[in-house]
């Protein structure tokens, strides 16, 4: 049992991103903690320290508190911890459901092998109802709000804005252990139902979603009526009833499918409840028809005009400061390129990876552009800024430019001859 | 959304066209011809799908190996009574396939299945028609697919935005009256001041995507749009300067304004080389076809 004046032992069950970054996290707090995972290459890999997932300051905070976290693919280990979080992905399927089965078979090797005093905490994402249906006679069962953000993920293992906890008595105590886990982390601490919890979740990212609709369907009003959404977004930024973190820069359609996951949740239980989510499923629409103005502007503007153009996309990841190519951008435009040439760069994925029969790789930047009719900048990467409009005209044999996330300044790209095109404004 | 049976695109042994003599199947059966792709297109003459034994007369002149073009109609469908021809006229098509299968069903039915007032239009919204030529449309698709299902036929039903042309025998409201009224140095009077916008497809550019489905045997929907709609004013001044005559005027507006604007997405992922001819392009060139 774990005495009030010393820190309890954490331990983290499932390797994936959220579970590794969220037990580096832990244990730059202070804490001792266990790494567990099934997988002993995985854990042989870790305790190397090469790191599955590239996250910035991952390696470097596991390298600084190596001497807390103790790797391990056996279960005995767990014997040591006071709390103890499973953390599985929770994939989904094409049909954006959560497969559940990943999660279920690790509670069920893991529960058996943690102390009777233990807390055992669900990290991982699931449908509301998922927890009250795992529990049994004395075992101590909490379920934690997590809201990883891929290229983000130790920032905010660091500095959550509040925990969002589901018990299965939200007006009991929790219990010291979790209590002290908690704590150690200057922020509120919401109990509140299971159910309360895992729905919260959900309607974070449907508030999250509602935002990123209403820029992506206000920007491209823009596109039409010769506005620019980057004078409005500061605007509703100033409004209290909105606010200065609201989420206001278009994109191309929502990104990750938890966001979808979460909707298509939302759609389901509406249909066996009887309650109406028909704006659920016109943003689920929206998302879908927004993700593919890259192609369509594309087809528009170059390829119905021109023969054998070159496409030189950059950036191939899902989004910046990630190796994952789940729900690429990119990607989606490039398996609908097959009969155009197609060369990419991307900082870390590499151009092979890219579904398209014959991607020509390219060095860095210049190199992908040189000679391409247009450039697609499809991931918003850092490196990608520093992108001097100038030599990229001069390496292009045409003149366009796509570039969604605004990463280049549009002004200069129109003096060095570029037609630039972006989300949320008319041609520049 | 459209599903290719075959990746790359083949020939079929033949295609059956029915409607010989109408707009789109006159077109399709020439540009079918000028790709070498074998066909045969029946007319009035040769089978009245009204009649009687219209479906065991196809299912003779049907082999299995055929692909289908199911583009006959009585259109615009206004009445109970062109909806009762159009629905005997599917009854044989069905009677046919389901006595003698095919290879491959493609029918073209209309973007009149989509609700007037529709948002940007996709393939994935729920048909909703407001007018008999769309509810004709829409049952006649209902039935075929019910039978192809049953049948095991894979089946595309097609459904084209309006579509002009030199040969356009509808004269309805739009670009071919517009060029008709052009030529003839007549004023082309505008509902309101013609400030609806439209999505119009070039009958030549209807055919070849037609083409495009037969020959990878495309299964599922598809709609037949450019992606950029114009308002019949932009469209009926184009005529007058292509004439060089005629003139343009508006009348007081009856009805609200309602647009129409396809997403064409699903279009580019089926057929990414494809692209439409240019409208100002494209309606040049019907005038210089009937020129011609």
């Amino acid at each position: 049992m774990t005495s009030t004046d010393t820190l309890p032992v954490i331990g983290f069950a499932g390797m994936t991103h959220l579970g590794l970054n969220s037990a580096v996290g832990m244990a730059e707090k202070g804490f001792n903690v266990v790494c567990f995972d099934p997988d002993a290459t995985l854990i042989g890999q870790l305790e190397t320290g090469e790191m599955p997932v590239l996250e910035p300051d991952l390696p470097e905070l596991a390298a600084k508190n190596k001497d807390r976290i103790t790797y391990a693919s056996d279960l005995s280990v767990l014997q040591q911890c006071d709390v103890l979080y499973v953390a599985p992905d929770v994939p989904v399927t094409d049909d954006g459901v959560s497969d559940l089965t990943d999660l279920d078979a690790l509670l069920e090797k893991v529960i058996p092998a943690i102390r009777k005093d233990a807390v055992l905490v669900n990290l991982s994402q699931v449908p509301p109802g998922f927890t009250r249906a795992r529990t049994r006679p004395g075992l101590n069962m909490f379920y934690q709000v997590e809201t990883l953000i891929f290229g983000r993920a130790i920032e905010r293992a660091l500095y959550p804005e509040r925990y969002i906890i589901g018990c299965p008595d939200p007006d009991a105590p929790l219990p010291d252990a979790f209590r002290k886990c908690l704590e150690a982390y200057d922020c509120p601490i919401l109990p509140m139902r299971y159910e309360s919890a895992e729905l919260c979740k959900i309607s974070i990212n449907c508030c999250l979603v509602a935002s990123i609709s209403v820029a992506n369907t206000l920007s491209e009003l823009c596109e039409g009526i010769g506005a620019d959404w980057s004078e409005i977004a500061p605007a509703l930024k100033l409004d209290r009833r909105i606010g200065q973190y609201s989420y206001l820069s278009p994109g191309l359609g929502i990104g990750g499918s938890n966001l979808i996951r979460d909707l298509i949740t939302v759609t389901r239980f509406a249909e066996e409840t009887g309650s109406d989510a028909s704006v659920i499923a016109a943003w689920i629409r929206n998302s879908a028809y927004r993700k593919e103005w890259a192609l369509r502007t594309l087809h528009e503007r170059v390829l119905s005009t021109m023969d054998d153009p070159l496409v030189a996309v950059l950036g191939l990841s899902y989004k910046e400061n990630t190796h994952s190519t789940k729900n690429s951008p990119a990607f989606a435009m490039i398996e609908n390129l097959h009969p155009y040439r197609v060369t990419a760069f991307d900082p870390v994925v590499k151009t092979s990876a890219a579904p398209h029969p014959a991607p020509i790789d390219a060095a860095d930047p210049l190199d992908c552009a040189k000679g391409a009719d247009v450039v697609c900048i499809m991931t918003p990467w850092d490196d990608f800024k520093s992108i001097d409009p100038a030599k990229l005209a001069d390496a292009m044999a045409g003149k366009w430019v796509l570039d969604p996330y605004r990463v280049l300044d549009a002004k200069a790209c129109a003096k060095a001859g570029l037609s630039y095109l972006t989300l949320g404004v008319s041609d520049a | 959304m459209l599903e290719h049976l075959n990746t790359d695109p083949t020939a079929p042994n033949r295609v059956v066209i029915l409607g010989r003599e109408g707009f789109v199947a006159s077109t399709l059966a020439a540009t079918l011809e000028a790709a070498g792709i074998n066909h045969l297109a029946l007319g009035h003459a040769e089978l009245d799908l009204t009649a009687p034994a219209a479906g065991e007369q196809l299912a003779a002149a049907l082999e299995e190996t055929d692909t289908l073009v199911f583009v006959s109609a009585i259109a615009p469908s206004r009445d109970a009574a062109a909806m009762a021809t159009n629905m005997r006229m599917v009854d044989s098509v069905v009677q046919a396939v389901s006595t003698r299968s095919v290879n491959h069903l493609v029918n073209i039915s209309s973007d009149a299945i989509y609700e007037d007032a529709a948002h940007l239009v996709h393939e994935g919204l729920a048909p909703a028609p407001g007018s008999p030529h769309g509810a004709m449309h829409l049952a006649r698709e209902i039935l075929l697919t019910g039978a192809m299902k049953g049948a095991g036929v894979p089946l595309a039903h097609l459904r084209p935005s309006l579509l002009y042309g030199a040969a356009d025998p509808h004269n309805g409201y739009g670009p071919n009256r517009y060029r008709r009224q052009a030529q003839a140095g007549e004023t082309i009077t505008l509902f309101g001041e013609g400030e609806e916008k439209r999505d119009h497809v070039a009958i030549e550019d209807v055919a070849a995507l037609i083409s495009q489905v037969i020959q990878h045997r495309s299964t599922g929907i598809l709609n037949v749009a450019t992606g950029t709609s114009r308002s019949f004013r932009e469209c009926a001044e184009l005529a007058v300067e292509i004439a060089g005559k005629g003139g343009v005027s508006g009348t007081p507006r009856q009805n609200p304004i309602t647009h129409r604007h396809f997403d064409v997405t699903a279009r580019l992922k089926a057929f990414p080389a494809f692209s439409f001819i240019d409208f100002d392009e494209g309606f040049r060139k019907s005038f210089n076809r009937v020129d011609s």
